[in-house]
């Protein structure tokens, strides 16, 4: 392995052991900060990639990185955690925290399982079990947890899986790369302004809505 | 030679343990902003108890006076075999490889427990059953950390792990081995009843470890007493000499190396005292049912170094 | 001349534009305008060719999806002008709902005319953007816990999407249709997996915001507790404009394992909506499991191809018609009865008779009875799957379609014939849409032979 498999491999498991900890944690503002050091993580991932590839294209894409989820976004989710932010806090998780923590070592497992099945003979690398693991993690956190923003940083923790798969293939076209950054802005702006609706009128959060069963 | 050496493994253990215990209490009070008891306070609360006599259960059988004596053998045991001193196999390092270790602790620990059954005591039983409880979730760890350092190192003998690790850099500075590292060191804090897990305070919510040894006076307590020092000691040198900093332990039987890594060795354990301490201070303790999740998240990262040795293909 | 395929985009941007202006007053009026503007633009370029830039592929299917888009878009906001004054409290002024309607459209507009994978994705993913406020107009908890779920779920699935449009770039070194058309039969055999492996994500991705069966959750959601014109502009369009990025897919990657991997999600998709559509207790979720239904059916046609495609599109097309004309009516519905339940509805043919006598046609269209097109689309795809998959497979098939028929038909003769439980009321002129809409579900039967000329060669001649 060479000295950019290595760091992403560092930066790879260092990712998945912060969405492990995420789990573990209940308090929303650790929460959103874990996932603000993840991001940076990503984009030092990406400062060294550029630095050692010489792509500048690559350092653009590590400083948007950190600006805007290592930073942005997180100051934007605080933002919105505005009634008693320290005491803000996941209060009915649907699976039980240790439990959480063991299904996402299983889907850690299950993740690396699938991928050398699967595509490992392509991309004749180990690492691209990394990134989907990370997927499938996201998407638990989204299924395990009632707080909207633990689910919308599952979802953040998806698309930082999706820039890690950049790594292992070839980048999209620039004006593809562009419209995807877009996006995922406005859907995290929409996410706040319905979370912040959501807090508004929702008074305690673990009702029942008769009306979106069945 | 390897014989005396062993003989001055032993006492550096028996005789430094208290030391280090007093050492974590002084800096805890200092970080308290109190003046704290003297560092060798442990000392003499040993020698009072010596002094005082032996009271027993009625209910009791003999096995609760035996039971400190056994424990107190087992871990002397433990230090004849495990590389603190030395990087290189004594006299007795032969015995066990690092699982039958593992498996000494364990029998040691079985003693205290059905020696705390037997004193009858509702205190000592509720200590007894939560011991068991968070030990059969965190012995497994410890085997998946020792499988990790084997499939390392392609064997279960500390001191070849503490040398692969002394002489590869690369193996050093893994992943796979900063994760079992970890691992190691979050049940390190359970098995020695740190902070976020137990504390030793006075009330009896919390107890743990401490409830088990409540019905022992006199002699027995100080044995029992002692042994806990001792299995803390050897924990700690086991964590700074095979995981976490395995530098500088001496590779070849040389009187004088051996002496000056003595006081590296304390130099280190200070160090790793300094954390406790620091984790001491700064985190409250978890609810019962929380240790579970605390346990949890030490398996998934010693399952992760699993992983990451399957990602890498198992070369560094 | 590329300029006048862009014309219904321009209309909706406009339209957008000036709605968002505060000092305008006239919103409604202008959405009607650009709205007319889109859809008379559309029908223009059904008689234009072809057209293959670096930027734009519009074929038949593309000029398909651009006139039913701006049909519905036109009913939709007239109707909307009806419907929004009920909303009890609403979310934001009519201004910010016209605006935010007519970028909903552009954004759906945009998707089906692209040439680029990516750009499509991209698309799609602003689709989630700009509907979701929509949905949250009348604000109440239930309404935004759908939205959120409507966000979240949509958006995860889309990421998957996006793993598919990678693996697909990674495997073809272009995201171009014009090129990855042409482009898989010369593709090695050991980018087969990976290809295989780009479309059955890609499949799911899309499907999530087709409401395909394993990520469909979000969508009784969204479609029950939206604005009607909104639930119908979900129903009719977004879910087909979603279908269509599969379907460029399938077309991309016609692998053989992909094709089933469609089938199999689609068939499921059915059987879900058969068994839900049984005990629903709200008439808007209930439509809208048949939504899924269709949507259902309309993949299995794309998955086999040749014919079955065709009757996909006619499937697509009548249902965008009807279900669109279901929604308005239901919407009528809960305006007078102030209900969203079935039981406590009784009695429409007796009390609002052309709602009521439509509402069953209606039902009727969407569940594909015989003189609607959506019946026409199934026969043409159960036949194909007889000749794919053999008698069992269509036999079952056939079967979850006659129980959601049965399911839902049950139900709405149940709203529509029943004792009364309210005074005669009178009827809004507003019902000639919703029956507009029905007769041209209807006339989509006897539009087939064009249906099919515009998909094969293009244009209208």
């Amino acid at each position: 392995m060479n000295h950019l498999d290595n760091a992403f491999l560092l930066v790879g498991f260092l990712e998945i052991a912060l969405v492990m900890f995420m789990q573990w944690e209940v308090y929303i503002t650790n929460i959103i900060k874990t996932f603000s050091i993840s991001s940076y993580l990503i984009a030092i991932l990406f400062l060294i990639v550029g630095f050692i590839n010489k792509e500048s294209y690559i350092l653009v894409l590590a400083a948007l990185t950190a600006l805007t989820r290592g930073w942005l976004i997180p100051f934007y989710l605080k933002r919105i955690l505005r009634k008693d932010k320290w005491r803000a806090r996941e209060t009915s998780p649907l699976v039980g925290i240790s439990s959480s923590i063991l299904i996402s070592l299983l889907i850690a497992v299950v993740g690396y399982l699938l991928y050398s099945l699967t595509l490992s003979n392509y991309i004749k690398s180990n690492l691209g079990s990394i990134p989907i693991t990370l997927m499938l993690q996201g998407m638990f956190l989204i299924i395990s947890r009632s707080s909207t923003f633990t689910q919308l940083i599952g979802y953040l923790i998806m698309e930082n899986a999706m820039y890690m798969f950049g790594y292992i293939f070839p980048e999209l076209p620039f004006i593809v790369e562009a419209g995807i950054v877009l996006d995922l802005l406005g859907v995290v702006m929409i996410s706040g302004a319905i979370i912040r609706l959501r807090e508004d009128v929702i008074k305690n959060g673990s009702e029942e809505y008769t009306e979106l069963k069945g | 030679m390897l014989f005396y050496l062993s003989i001055l493994q032993l006492l550096y253990i028996a005789l430094l343990a208290p030391l280090t215990i007093g050492i974590i209490r002084r800096l805890e009070e200092i970080v308290e902003s109190k003046k704290g008891p003297s560092i060798f306070q442990e000392y003499y609360d040993l020698r009072k108890l010596f002094r005082k006599e032996t009271v027993a259960p009625v209910a009791a059988s003999p096995f609760f006076i035996a039971a400190p004596y056994i424990t107190f053998s087992l871990y002397l045991l433990l230090t004849l075999v495990l590389p603190i001193i030395t990087a290189f196999p004594l006299t007795f390092g032969p015995v066990v490889d690092f699982v039958g270790g593992g498996l000494i602790f364990g029998a040691a620990g079985t003693i205290k427990k059905i020696a705390a059954i037997d004193s009858r005591s509702n205190y000592a039983h509720l200590g007894t059953s939560r011991a068991s409880t968070i030990g059969a979730l965190s012995e497994p760890i410890i085997l998946i950390i020792f499988i990790m350092f084997g499939v390392i190192t392609n064997t279960n003998n500390p001191y070849v792990i503490n040398n692969v690790l002394q002489t590869s850099t690369n193996w050093y500075l893994s992943l796979i081995h900063w994760f079992a590292t970890f691992a190691f060191f979050m049940v390190l804090i359970v098995e020695t009843g740190k902070l976020p897990i137990e504390s030793h305070s006075l009330g009896e919510l919390g107890m743990i470890d401490q409830a088990m040894e409540m019905e022992y006076s006199g002699k027995e307590l100080a044995i029992y007493k002692w042994g806990g020092y001792m299995k803390h000691f050897l924990l700690m040198n086991v964590f700074m000499n095979v995981y976490a900093f395995p530098y500088y332990v001496p590779m070849q039987p040389n009187l004088q190396h051996i002496l000056v890594y003595l006081i590296i060795n304390y130099l280190k354990i200070i160090l790793l005292a300094v954390l406790f301490v620091i984790i001491q201070e700064t985190f409250s303790k978890y609810r019962l049912f929380k240790i579970f999740d605390f346990v949890a998240v030490a398996l998934v990262l010693a399952f992760l170094a699993a992983l990451v040795f399957y990602t890498t293909g198992g070369t560094v | 001349m590329e300029f006048i395929y862009l014309l219904p985009i321009l209309f909706s941007g406009l339209g957008s534009l000036l709605c968002i202006l505060p000092f305008l007053k006239f919103e409604e009026d202008i959405s009607v305008i650009v709205s007319f503007g889109a859809l008379f633009s559309s029908i223009y370029i059904l008689f234009l060719p072809n057209l293959t830039t670096d930027f734009f592929y519009i074929d038949g299917l593309s000029k398909i999806f651009l006139v039913m888009t701006s049909a519905v878009y036109v009913a939709a906001v007239i109707f909307s002008i009806y419907y929004i004054e009920h909303i009890q409290n609403k979310l934001f002024q009519s201004h910010f709902y016209f605006f935010l309607l007519n970028t909903f459209v552009l954004t759906m507009l945009f998707t089906v005319i692209l040439n680029n994978l990516g750009l499509v994705w991209v698309a799609v993913e602003a689709t989630t953007v700009t509907s979701a406020l929509l949905i949250s107009t009348e604000n109440d908890e239930a309404t935004i816990e759908a939205t959120w779920r409507y966000v979240i779920i949509v958006s995860a699935g889309l990421i998957i999407s996006l793993i598919a449009v990678i693996f697909i770039y990674s495997s073809f070194k272009t995201l171009s249709f014009a090129e990855l058309l042409k482009l898989y039969p010369g593709l090695p055999a050991s980018m087969e997996r990976i290809t295989y492996f780009g479309g059955v994500l890609g499949i799911i991705g899309f499907g999530t915001k087709a409401g395909i069966f394993p990520m469909h959750t979000w969508l009784p959601d969204a479609h029950g507790k939206a604005p009607s014109p909104i639930s119908a502009l979900f129903s009719a369009v977004l879910l087909p404009v979603a279908l269509f990025a599969i379907e460029r897919i399938l077309q991309a990657i016609p692998n053989d394992g992909v094709k089933v991997f469609a089938f199999t999600l689609g068939l499921l998709s059915i059987a879900l909506a058969a068994f839900m559509s049984f005990n629903q207790v709200y008439y808007k979720r209930m439509f809208a499991y048949s939504s899924i239904d269709n949507m259902g059916i309309a993949l299995i046609g794309l998955s086999l191809g040749g014919y079955a495609f065709v009757g996909s599109v006619l499937i697509i097309i009548a249902h965008a018609f009807a279900k669109s004309a279901t929604f308005f009516l239901t919407g009528n519905v809960l305006i007078n009865y102030e209900s969203w339940k079935i039981d406590e509805v009784k009695g429409i043919s007796k009390t609002l008779p052309a709602t009521g006598y439509s509402l069953f046609f209606g039902s009727l269209a969407v569940t594909g009875t015989p003189p609607f097109g959506t019946f026409l689309g199934e026969l043409l795809i159960l036949v194909a799957i007889f000749n794919t998959y053999g008698v069992m497979i269509t036999l079952l098939t056939g079967l979850f379609l006659a129980m959601a028929f049965i399911g839902i038909n049950y139900q709405t003769l149940r709203m529509v014939f029943s004792e009364p439980n309210r005074e005669k009321k009178r009827e809004n002129y507003i019902v000639v849409i919703p029956i507009i809409n029905l007769l041209l579900a209807l006339a989509v039967t006897f539009a087939s032979p064009l249906i099919y000329n515009i998909l094969f060669n293009g244009a209208w001649k």
